[in-house]
């Protein structure tokens, strides 16, 4: 047989081949069920109010915490440094950028601990790496940081450590929600990813 | 996970020797491909030599074949992968416009320059056109830029425009190219000329 005849018939066969198979599995669960399960019942998978306050005090550049409620929810008050993801739009391609990457660990959290651990399994399912949870999301945050008080007549180095982390937590907190709508915007803005764009021609 | 320059965290520097390294194995490529001769080049427009049909043709079923092999093995993310904009006006002026200088100097800017590495003397006076008409542009840009911006149909692709998944518009491609090749090879005899490849 004619060697062109061949090369089309292997081409045409590739085409056909294309043609049938599903494609964006990019996006879609890579991991077992087991696997994930297995991952869902660590208790690794979860950072305390006290630990994100710590981040938060040390402004740490390593982890990075995402809101997953609403727009209007975040607007309100959010935690500092935290990028919103709002469940509802959590599969929308763009922000990809955001959740698939090596370098930061995300955090999720939403009001409880409900959609936050949403999105953690899908996140995780999607292979995405270094995922975590804020343990009792900002009902816990409000709870434990926002109404921390020094009790009692005497404190230890511990417990005073423990406070003093929350306060600094708190103060932080409050002075970023306390900005005007205007400059909370712009800071929003400035922490947003802009896409590597390519350019260039076909030669 | 791809694509590499925008999902790993290599310093600027590493991705530009990176684009270098691509770069000169596709100038490699193009040089021995025969994309240094001018002549074989504007044979496209006669039909005596399809070469730039079929290398290009090639060239685009495999990255397309390859790139969602890629997606499907997980190993590139074809949603990350930057799309250019398409700026109607421009693309269809720009195209005339470079289809004529590619008939008349007998490169197109990829060419010119490989051939111009080879020593090419046409291949010089070719990019010194380029250059001038680059210069051009930039000059004349506020003037042309309300019809250079026109009709933008942002990151558009033919398979959604065609409303079909990517892989069928891959076979559809794929059976075009094949047809195509074919009408080539008719051309060629229809056209032919003498070989004059030893030549140049």
């Amino acid at each position: 047989m004619n060697t062109r005849i061949k090369f089309s018939i292997l081409l045409i066969g590739v085409g056909i081949i294309m043609a049938f198979l599903p494609f964006n599995t990019a996006r879609s669960f890579q991991l077992k069920p087991d696997e994930l399960l297995s991952k869902t019942v660590s208790d690794d998978i979860y950072f305390s109010v006290d630990q994100v306050a710590r981040f938060i005090n040390n402004e740490d550049t390593t982890f990075q915490l995402i809101d997953v409620r609403s727009a209007e929810q975040f607007k309100v008050c959010n935690i500092p440094g935290s990028i919103n993801i709002p469940f509802n739009d959590f599969s929308n391609p763009k922000w990809e950028i955001y959740l698939n990457q090596k370098g930061l660990k995300n955090i999720y959290y939403g009001n409880g601990d409900q959609k936050a651990s949403y999105a953690w399994t899908i996140s995780t399912g999607l292979n995405y790496g270094n995922n975590f949870v804020m343990k009792g999301g900002l009902n816990e945050w409000y709870k434990t940081v926002m109404l921390s008080q020094f009790e009692g007549e005497n404190i230890t180095p511990r417990e005073n450590a423990l406070f003093e982390n929350r306060f600094n937590a708190r103060k932080t907190f409050t002075q970023i929600n306390s900005l005007p709508d205007s400059l909370k915007t712009h800071y929003f803005n400035a922490k947003h990813l802009q896409t590597s764009k390519l350019d260039g021609g076909c030669e | 996970m791809g694509p590499l320059s925008i999902l790993s965290e290599f310093p600027e520097w590493l991705n530009l020797l990176i684009a270098l390294f691509i770069g000169i194995g596709f100038g490699f490529a193009l040089e021995q491909a025969g994309f240094s001769s001018s002549r074989r080049l504007a044979g496209m427009f006669y039909g005596y030599d399809t070469t730039v049909l079929k290398v290009f043709f090639t060239a685009a079923i495999v990255a397309l074949v390859g790139s969602q092999m890629l997606s499907f093995f997980g190993l590139l993310n074809l949603k990350l992968v930057y799309v250019n904009p398409y700026y109607m006006n421009a693309t269809i002026i720009g195209g005339v416009i470079m289809g004529a200088g590619f008939i008349m100097g007998g490169y197109c800017p990829g060419t010119g320059i490989s051939a111009l590495s080879i020593g090419k003397i046409d291949a010089m006076i070719f990019l010194v056109g380029g250059l001038a008409g680059a210069f051009l542009f930039a000059e004349t840009y506020p003037y042309i830029q309300e019809i250079f911006l026109g009709n933008y149909k942002g990151e558009m692709r033919i398979d959604e425009w065609m409303g079909v998944s990517t892989g069928v518009f891959t076979f559809i491609l794929i059976v075009a190219a094949v047809f195509l090749f074919w009408l080539a090879e008719l051309a060629e005899k229809k056209f032919s000329r003498p070989e004059i490849t030893s030549e140049i």
